[in-house]
Parts: structure tokens; C-alpha cells; sequence
């Protein structure tokens, strides 16, 4: 007999994520998902200053404020065709890679891991094994014996008061949750641990952001933080050595921690390759531009189809044919009028159904690149660098993947990337590539500076007509563009495609699924009442969808109903 | 290496500008900046809607107070205050989506680390609108006074007091700025 689940925080406040899964056998059959929050933000930018529009971007998600700000200056840049001083790159790239790792590790240890780890079994590990267990697999400092029996006696410790606190929600006991006592003691020495280096790499944001989370130092044209050596308020050697020290704090842990984490979890759960690849077609965007006019990029972009790496189809610019021409919005199963729009046309016009599994059921528009659904995130990252030989993504996923190959006791390809367990590992590689780009781009910037190049800024010049740009960023969960028309110095239309719109697409008028929809399909559920498989799944995309407002529910509520067919 | 400061009081203002009553939090925020003045112990923050990335203004500091928009009891612009104990009994559950406001489980992280603030106030209102749009509704802005008086009583008795400003500035809600030539 099927039984349909609805996983849906039932708030007075509607803005988030829903999954519906039909499970027959023990495994999804069926699967919808939906955002239930208008998210049309754009339209409240037309008829603004394209220079302040970046301000409002940046407030479309809190979590994900600078990538926002980032991609709507990048768009103004592009219609104008307007390089930036070089200077201004560095610092951008800087915040970016700051950011894109205070967001992975929280991904993988805060929002993540409790998916992965029995935190009721730690009172039985022995803190020795554990430690033993973490010295095979890096010199990490911190799997000391009395750090892991500080640890253990912190979760000892709540565990007897009755009070769960943070572990209050956890499916302890699942049958899918099957680590030792002393790798799940390990693993929440480390989640612990974590906090400290999110917010170390954080503090980069904040420096040269000069605020977080909402950076205020962007500018149509560049940024606006003076440098000047001799000044103690502009960007001077104290701060960009502060800015450096942030950075080499987070590089041992990212190195030591994250990413051999990562890749023993993996290990130790090597089913989870099996499961969740869904929509097998990638689209990554090259990111971290190497000069000022953009015309190199340290990560690159491209497209691969049907999971095949040799089909990969470089993207090198926001100019390139092959990325402006390919993407499109398609409305017929979202809560929109019209059919399949280019983004600089697109309409944001609101047209609310109930639910309909055959009709309308989402305000997530279905983005399509020459038709098809395509995933983004860290995974279509890695797998577009691989596939092109890009030597910085070869060294760490090559790195990774023999970790992983030795834990699980088989070898592990580059093509089981596409899975669930890949997304989680995918992430952690990135981490361990942007780190290093970070010590490149500090170099450049302090080069330059070195030089004596302090220019940061050159004002935009808007011209008469209509102007058309994108702007796009590689951001934590993929692929980010925003389009923009300018029409004599007016914005006219702008549209933000993100991530989630992308791997959280309903279905397009040829009914084909997006990637989390499909990637659901054949996961195992072992217990309907706990849906831990399904979470594990929908988690490893990091879903960027309930931020468009911030209320505290302080009503209490329920996450999950389940109905027999 | 050297560490940025950490300032032992916050007050963090939660909710988006661009959804109604959501600017709540922020508005509150630009109200106290306009008119006082703070001692250096106190960090006010504009904190969007952070989801788990709120851990930044919740962890290190000895006191925090919080406002927000609550799906608490009563009519909308009704103010409801919550203490440290009044939180801890709610119920903090799985998320689908990781961006879930995560006020609670910054709370709780911090009692496990040990790093939480002693002192917790959250000033709440209770919201008519939620809809995209950069203005108040009535009864909300009439709340923010208060709100703003509350926090104020707070830094007060925590022996941080904020100082009223002899000449109040405006305060700065960017989002309330026209658009020109709006469509």
C-alpha cells in the first residue's frame, strides 16, 4: 500500500519548503516539491536606480545577502560592458570565498550532520577509540582524549537533564543511522568545534564587508573601501594581514577536519551513492575573476548533459552565447501567468491555485537551459572543473575520492559524485579549492597594492536607450544570475535566477521533473513516521527557501503529516 | 593574529524590510540608532533574516536582545516580551529547509558550548502583513515606540543604559526611499 507523506512546517506563516512523497515498498515512487511563498522580490526594483539595486538584492535571503548584493552590481557591470579596478575584484573574491566557507562548513556540521550521527549512542563510546579513530585521519589537534571526554561528558550531561536542547528533533535511533559510538563522539567533537572557524572565516566578511551580514562596501563600478597604507580607517597592511590570519586559522581545520570528515562519512555510508542523483544534467558558472575586466576565472563554468562528462561545454563569460541564449523560466506548473520566458522578459504575475499535483503548485518557476532541468551547487562545481581537467579541482577530488575509496573499501569514481553522499562531498572539495584561491587573491590584492595601485572604484556611465545585462555568481548552492534592463538609467526589468529555483523546479510544460524531485525518486524510507532519508536528501541541496521572512514561532507546531492512498 | 572585538551586548533587529511588517526588527533598530546613543559595550545589528547564520550575533556576548515579529497570541501590534526559560520550553524542530529562522537553536547551541548570552530578552510584535511590500501596517508602527522603550528599560538594567540624544536624527530606513518613476 503507498502512503503520501507531506513534510510541512505548519506555521501561521507561510514561506517555505514542502515535499510530498509517495512511498510504496519502503522507497519513493512519487515525488513535489513546493515553495509556498511568493517570492516575486524583483518586481519591487523596477523603476529604481540600478546603482542602489544591490542594496535591495541583497535583502531577497538573509542567508545568502552577499551572494545577492554580488550578482546585482555584476549584471549593472555587464550591461554597461564596464571592467572594474582589479583592486576591486580581489576584495570581492575575497568576501565571496569567505563567505562560501563560513556557509559549507555550517552546511555540513550545524545543518547537516545530525541527519548522519546517533548523538544518543556517544554516552557509550570510549573516548580513547575515538581518539585513535580521529589520528587516522589527520594530526588534527583537536581529537585529544580529554577533548573527547569533555565532549562526551557536555552530551552525558544533557542527555540526563531531560532537556534535549539542540538534539530535541533528532530521529535518534533510526535504522539508517548505523555509526559506532566513537565516530558519532568524533563527529560532534568536531560540529562543536566548527562553530569557532564559522565564525573565524566570518570575520573576513566583516573587515572588509565593513558590515555583516549585509556588506555595505559594494558599488556599481567596484567597491568602496579606501586603501591607504598610512590610514588607520581605509584598508591598510593591519587589516589585510587580519584579513590573512582569518583565513590560515580556517585552512588546518578545513584541511584536517572538514574535508577528511567528509570523506569518512562517505565512507562509512557508501550506500548514499546510490541514492539521490535525480536530474543528471549540471550547469556551473565560472566565478572568481582573475583581473579586472574579467576576462580569466580561477573556477571555471560550463554545462554537462545525461551525466556524462564528455558532453562538458565550457561557459567563459556572462557575455558567452552558450550560457546567455540557453536559459529560460518556465511557468506552466508555477503560480504564475505565462508559458516559457527569457529572464530579461520575464514576468512576475502572480496566479494562486491550490495545490494541484497535475496543475499549479509552486512559486518556484522551473528554470531550463536549452529546455532542460539542469542541478547546480558544489557537485555541478567540481564535476564541470573535472571534466574540463581544471588542475585545481583534479588535485582535491582526486585527493577525495581515494580518501573515500579506502574507507569504503571500494573504489569511488568521479561519476558517483552524482548522489546525495556526492552533494555533502562535493562541498567539502570546493572547501578545500576555495581556501587555497583565498591565499592567491590576498597575494594579487597585496601585490597590487604593493604596487601602488590603489584604485577601488570607477563611476558607472549610464547611457541613453536600453541597455540588457546578467550577472552571475557561483554561489554555495550553485548557480546565481540575475538579469537586468536598464533603460536610460532606470532599471526596467530584473529578474534573479537562483539555485534553488533551479534544483527546486517543479515540473515544466513537458511534465519532466526538477532535480530535487527527481533526485528523490527509489530513496529508501524505512519508517514513514520518520522520514530521515527523505531529509537527508532534500538537506544535501541546502535548501535556500524559508529566509524571506523572520518570525518566531512561538505557537509550537507540527513538521510532517502522513496519509494512506 | 588580531581578533576583532567582541561587544558583550547585542541587539539584534531580525526580519526582511522587503515583507511588511517583517521590517519590525530593523525598524525598531533605526529608531534606537536616531535617537540615542549607545555605550561601547552594545552592538546593535541589523540581522536580515539569518537563518543558523545568526549564531555570529548570539555566541560570545553576555546579554542579547532580540526583536522580531512573533506567531504569538493576540491582535496584530500586540508586543509580547520572552525570556531565556520562556524560549527554552518551546519545541525546536527538523527542518526541510536549513534557512528556518534559527533563533532557538542558536540558543541552544550556546547552552551547549557554554558561549550563549546569561541574559535573553526577545521583544516580539505580533504581525498584520506579511505581504512584499516596504511599509508598516498600522498597528505594527505604532508598536515600534515601545518596542524601542523596552529595549532601552533592558540595556538599562543590564548597566549598559543607552543615553537619549539631545538632537534625534532621522531615522535610516532606506527601504522606505521612493523608487523613481515607478511602473
Amino acid at each position: 500500500m503507498a502512503t503520501r507523506l507531506t513534510i510541512d512546517p505548519v506555521t501561521r506563516i507561510e514561506g517555505h519548503l514542502r515535499v510530498d512523497v509517495v512511498v510504496d515498498g519502503g522507497q519513493v515512487t512519487d515525488s513535489r516539491v513546493s515553495c509556498t511563498m511568493w517570492r516575486g522580490i524583483e518586481t519591487i526594483l523596477r523603476g529604481r536606480d540600478p546603482r542602489e539595486a544591490w542594496v535591495f538584492a541583497q535583502r531577497f535571503c538573509g542567508v545568502c545577502t552577499t551572494v545577492h548584493a554580488m550578482a546585482s552590481v555584476r549584471a549593472v557591470e555587464d550591461a554597461l560592458e564596464m571592467p572594474i579596478p582589479p583592486n576591486a575584484q580581489y576584495i570581492r573574491n575575497l568576501i565571496l570565498i569567505a563567505h562560501a566557507l563560513h556557509d559549507h562548513i555550517v552546511h555540513f556540521y550545524q545543518l547537516s550532520a545530525l541527519d548522519w550521527i546517533d548523538v544518543t549512542t556517544i554516552p557509550k563510546a570510549d573516548p580513547a577509540k575515538a581518539t585513535a579513530l580521529g589520528e587516522s585521519l589527520s594530526e588534527w589537534r583537536g581529537n585529544s582524549r580529554p577533548e573527547m571526554r569533555k565532549v562526551q561528558d557536555k552530551v552525558k550531561a544533557l542527555l540526563t537533564s531531560g532537556q534535549l536542547g539542540i538534539f530535541q528533533n533528532g530521529y535518534w535511533g533510526h535504522p539508517a543511522m548505523h555509526l559506532e559510538p566513537e565516530a558519532n563522539l568524533l563527529l560532534l567533537a568536531h560540529y562543536l568545534q566548527a562553530l569557532d572557524f564559522q565564525r573565524e572565516v566570518n570575520k573576513v566578511v566583516a573587515i572588509l564587508g565593513a558590515k555583516t551580514p549585509h556588506i555595505q562596501n559594494l558599488a556599481v563600478g567596484g567597491v568602496m573601501n579606501a586603501i591607504n597604507l598610512d590610514n588607520d580607517a581605509t584598508i591598510n597592511m593591519d587589516r589585510l594581514w587580519a584579513v590573512k590570519g582569518h583565513f590560515d586559522a580556517v585552512v588546518d581545520f578545513i584541511h584536517q577536519v572538514y574535508l577528511p570528515d567528509a570523506c569518512a562519512l562517505a565512507g562509512l555510508y557508501p550506500d548514499w551513492f546510490r541514492y539521490g542523483a535525480g536530474v543528471r544534467n549540471y550547469l556551473a558558472v565560472p566565478d572568481l575573476p582573475a583581473d579586472g575586466a574579467s576576462t580569466t576565472y580561477d573556477l571555471p563554468g560550463g554545462t554537462i548533459f545525461d551525466g556524462d562528462l564528455n558532453t562538458v561545454h565550457p561557459i567563459n563569460s556572462p557575455r558567452d552565447a552558450w550560457w546567455r541564449d540557453g536559459v529560460t523560466e518556465d511557468l506552466t506548473h508555477a503560480w504564475y501567468e505565462g508559458g516559457v520566458q527569457q529572464p530579461w522578459k520575464g514576468e512576475t504575475i502572480p496566479a494562486y491555485t491550490e495545490f494541484q499535483d497535475d496543475g499549479k503548485y509552486s512559486w518556484v518557476k522551473a528554470p531550463r537551459f536549452q529546455g532542460r532541468p539542469m542541478q547546480v551547487g558544489p557537485v555541478a562545481n567540481v564535476l564541470v572543473g573535472y571534466a574540463q581537467a581544471h588542475p585545481l579541482t583534479r588535485k582535491w577530488t582526486d585527493l577525495a575520492l581515494a580518501r573515500v575509496s579506502a574507507a569504503a573499501g571500494r573504489p569511488v569514481t568521479v561519476d558517483d559524485l552524482q548522489s546525495t553522499m556526492g552533494r555533502y562531498l562535493a562541498r567539502a572539495i570546493r572547501s578545500a579549492m576555495l581556501i587555497e584561491l583565498a591565499s592567491r587573491h590576498w597575494e594579487l590584492l597585496a601585490n597590487g597594492i604593493g604596487h601602488g595601485d590603489v584604485a577601488t572604484y570607477v563611476p558607472p556611465t549610464f547611457p541613453k536607450g536600453t541597455v540588457e545585462g546578467v550577472g552571475f555568481h557561483e554561489a554555495p548552492r550553485g548557480t546565481l544570475s540575475h538579469w537586468v534592463v536598464v533603460e536610460n538609467g532606470i532599471l526596467r526589468n530584473y529578474q534573479a535566477v537562483v539555485p534553488t529555483t533551479w534544483n527546486a523546479s517543479p515540473r515544466d510544460s513537458y511534465g519532466v521533473a526538477g532535480p530535487y524531485e527527481a533526485s528523490l525518486l527509489g530513496n529508501p524510507v524505512a519508517d514513514t513516521d520518520k522520514p530521515l532519508e527523505v531529509l537527508r536528501t532534500v538537506h544535501s541541496f541546502d535548501p535556500c527557501m524559508a529566509c524571506a521572512c523572520h518570525v518566531l514561532d512561538t505557537t509550537g507546531r507540527t513538521v510532517a503529516t502522513v496519509k494512506v492512498l | 593574529m588580531r581578533r576583532l572585538p567582541t561587544t558583550p551586548v547585542a541587539v539584534v533587529g531580525l526580519g526582511n524590510v522587503l515583507m511588511g511588517d517583517d521590517a519590525f526588527g530593523p525598524t525598531v533598530i533605526a529608531l534606537l540608532r536616531a535617537g540615542w546613543e549607545f555605550p561601547a559595550a552594545v552592538e546593535l545589528v541589523d540581522g536580515g533574516t539569518p537563518g543558523l547564520h545568526i549564531l555570529a550575533a548570539v555566541h560570545g556576548r553576555k546579554a542579547l536582545v532580540i526583536v522580531d515579529t512573533v506567531a504569538g497570541p493576540g491582535a496584530p501590534g500586540d508586543v509580547h516580551c520572552y525570556r531565556r526559560d520562556d524560549l527554552r520550553a518551546l519545541p525546536i524542530l527538523s527542518r526541510t529547509s536549513p534557512h528556518d529562522p534559527a533563533v532557538l537553536e542558536a540558543l541552544a547551541l550556546g547552552d551547549l558550548t557554554g558561549e550563549g548570552p546569561d541574559d535573553v530578552l526577545v521583544v516580539g510584535v505580533v504581525p498584520a502583513s506579511l505581504a512584499m511590500e516596504t511599509t508598516l501596517s498600522g498597528p505594527v508602527r505604532a508598536a515600534c515606540p515601545a518596542a524601542a522603550a523596552l529595549v532601552v528599560a533592558e540595556l538599562a538594567w543590564l548597566g549598559v543604559p543607552a543615553r537619549r540624544r539631545r538632537e534625534p536624527t532621522e531615522p535610516e530606513a532606506w527601504w522606505l526611499a521612493p523608487a523613481e518613476e515607478r511602473p
